[in-house]
């Protein structure tokens, strides 16, 4: 029998890989989408050819094992709450809110439930980053001290508009590009944030939205490790691909310099003008998604949880608190 | 114009083989003991001098490339005797002694060049020059790294003691701390974080600044001593709000290395190097010259070096304290 997994919301572009992603995996039956933007259900129901339901309970009516939730940062927790009460699973894109009190509620409403919850962070699934994981798991790297990483990208403005709005993101750069190298850090670490410093400006694309564009978030760890995360929206629209994810992890045997997103071609085309990079490496999305699926057909927690999307926006809303009284702040996790 | 040339280490047979490209006379060399000076001397033809205030005797310009922490009271011998100078990077250890050596200099009415290298280098020269062009807007965020490996003992065993040197943050990182504030203004505040200061024992060293600019641009700074010899790699990253200069020291080298060359070849500390036609230390070295002889304005002044020891101090202050430390204008 397949298992039929739904997706509410396209407002994140991510769900338009995830629906390719479901559909390269067997026994999956994708029963279609719902969104409260019509528009946009009527746009991505044609150009994936899938059903089309009216509205998110519709879908939920048709009792699909799994979701993916791909709204609005600030609309997870609404699409969280039906899902979990229709009894279906949930992998909810990242950020997994855009308030800790919201993260929070979002974690407690699907265990409550008994449904998975899995925060859509595929930099767990990129093979670059499992090889130096195997390997530090293995002892051959030593002890880790610092990482100095980047998670730079383009203006997003240009896929969604709301990624730009405060509103319905949550903030800028900082919001958008923290949580996937915090989450990658405490992977690798097993250990939590205790202190965050954050600095951040509006120089880039100053005319043209109001969220902070560029920054640094240092975070250091419970046992001792520290790290600055570049988040900026630097990358010009001209870059060779949308931006990317690279650290240089500092260890006791020296360093490893790691980029996720190294595994290219470049590319010159008369069409173009310019280079670009085409990826030849494996795909995390897909990686990620089959977690997902096999989390829900082995009834065993998924790879990534939901308390990995919260200890993440934990460290945003620390860090947008640090930029505003202008020195580290302690971090008060949450009890779950 | 004769020079004599304190400390005969790395620095200072660079520093003579740059003085041999300008008109001036290398009349001496003096170090820790005669001995070690000898071989330089000998190499250029000059005397070898017992103690710094001899060797002040007969010279009218004096170039201090000691340990850090034997800077200011050389400057302030060589100031009180009406010499020009010359120093090494950092200028001082604290902002109190940077500002005492450079009212001394100024109230002799001596020059005072302190030889921040970096901005001699072509490709950070160039970057600058792209950035003062408006070729990249204005400025928002920029990222530096200079990665090699810890110096070795004994000879660079000064470097290692932190009451000499200031460890990785001051002499190693002081460079990019100049170059930030070159490329992107005033600093307003500085964080940083060291691994020797969280992990004594760390066979490596690695530090991270983080600069605020008063004009909001961000500066991140990585520098290490954690890179296997011979490694020596430079970084950067600028961004502006019209485009963005990059570069990678490792993937701009012309020469591609991939003979076995053992540890024992090393160098004592790591040492950036690309060809060029003329390297930066003589360029460095040739503009204080001309500043000294025909009063042209050099590209980097005593004050800048005052401002990168105050960064740099303040660095070192909020690695231990954990907190950002506000600087205040000079």
């Amino acid at each position: 029998m397949s298992l039929k997994i739904g997706i509410l919301s396209f407002a994140h572009l991510h769900a338009e890989a995830y629906i390719q992603n479901l559909r390269a995996i067997d026994g999956v039956e994708v029963i279609g989408l719902a969104d409260d933007d019509e528009q946009r259900a009527e746009h991505f129901a044609r150009l994936f050819g899938v059903h089309r339901f009216r509205t998110y309970e519709e879908l939920l009516d048709a009792h699909p094992e799994g979701v993916i939730i791909c709204s609005e940062n600030s609309r997870h927790l609404p699409l969280v709450k039906m899902a979990a009460e229709a009894g279906a699973h949930v992998l909810c894109e990242k950020p997994l809110a855009t308030t800790v009190q919201d993260a929070e509620e979002i974690v407690r409403i699907c265990r409550q439930a008994g449904v998975l919850l899995m925060t859509a962070f595929p930099m767990r699934f990129s093979t670059p980053l499992l090889e130096v994981k195997a390997r530090l798991d293995a002892g051959e790297l030593g002890h880790v001290y610092c990482f100095n990483s980047s998670n730079q990208g383009e203006l997003p403005k240009k896929h969604r508009a709301w990624f730009v709005d405060r509103a319905l993101a949550g903030g800028g750069a900082i919001t958008d590009h923290t949580v996937h190298l915090v989450d990658v850090m405490r992977w690798y670490l097993g250990s939590e944030v205790s202190e965050v410093y954050a600095v951040a400006n509006r120089i880039f694309h100053a005319d043209e939205v109001e969220v902070e564009t560029g920054g640094v978030v240092w975070v250091t760890f419970e046992n001792g490790v520290f790290a600055t995360i570049d988040c900026s929206w630097s990358r010009p629209p001209y870059w060779p691909s949308w931006g990317g994810l690279s650290f240089e992890m500092v260890t006791s045997r020296g360093a490893v310099w790691v980029d996720a997103f190294r595994q290219n071609l470049t590319v010159f085309t008369h069409t173009l003008q310019r280079p670009y990079w085409a990826f030849w490496g494996s795909d995390p999305n897909q990686a990620m998604i089959e977690d997902f699926v096999q989390a829900i057909r082995d009834q065993r927690p998924p790879r990534v949880s939901g308390e990995d999307g919260l200890r993440a926006v934990e460290v945003v809303e620390a860090a947008y608190q640090s930029v505003s009284n202008g020195q580290p702040v302690r971090l008060h996790r949450r009890q779950l | 114009m004769r020079v004599g040339i304190a400390g005969v280490g790395f620095m200072g047979s660079t520093h003579a083989a740059a003085w041999v490209e300008t008109s001036a006379q290398i009349v001496g060399f003096v170090a820790g003991s005669p001995e070690s000076a000898r071989p330089l001397a000998q190499k250029y033809g000059a005397k070898v001098f017992l103690d710094f205030s001899s060797m002040l005797d007969e010279v009218d310009v004096v170039d201090i490339c000691t340990p850090t922490h034997l800077h200011v009271p050389m400057i302030l011998e060589a100031a009180a005797r009406g010499k020009h100078i010359v120093c090494e990077k950092p200028l001082a250890l604290t902002v109190k002694d940077a500002l005492e050596a450079v009212h001394a200099c100024r109230q002799a009415g001596v020059h005072l060049h302190v030889a921040h290298v970096v901005r001699f280098f072509p490709e950070y020269a160039l970057a600058k020059q792209i950035i003062d062009q408006g070729q990249i807007g204005r400025i928002a965020t920029v990222r530096l790294l200079r990665g090699s490996y810890r110096p070795k003992k004994p000879v660079g065993n000064w470097f290692l003691d932190e009451s000499k040197s200031g460890g990785i943050l001051v002499d190693l990182m002081i460079h990019d701390m100049d170059y930030a504030r070159w490329v992107a203004g005033e600093v307003e505040s500085v964080f940083a974080r060291k691994v020797s200061a969280v992990y004594h024992d760390s066979p490596v060293d690695y530090g991270l600044v983080i600069l605020k600019h008063r004009n909001g641009a961000i500066s991140h700074l990585a520098g290490a001593w954690a890179y296997p010899p011979p490694t020596f790699r430079t970084r950067f990253e600028i961004s502006g709000d019209r485009g963005m200069i990059e570069f990678d020291s490792q993937a701009t080298s012309p020469i591609e290395n991939l003979t076995v060359k053992p540890y024992a070849e090393a160098p004592d500390v790591g040492l950036p190097s690309s060809p060029v036609r003329e390297n930066p230390y003589t360029a460095e070295i040739k503009e204080f010259y001309a500043a000294i002889t025909e009063g042209k304005m050099p590209r980097v002044t005593a004050e800048d070096a005052v401002a990168a020891v105050q960064i740099a101090v303040a660095a070192v202050q909020s690695a231990r304290s954990g907190e950002v430390v506000y600087l205040k204008p000079l």
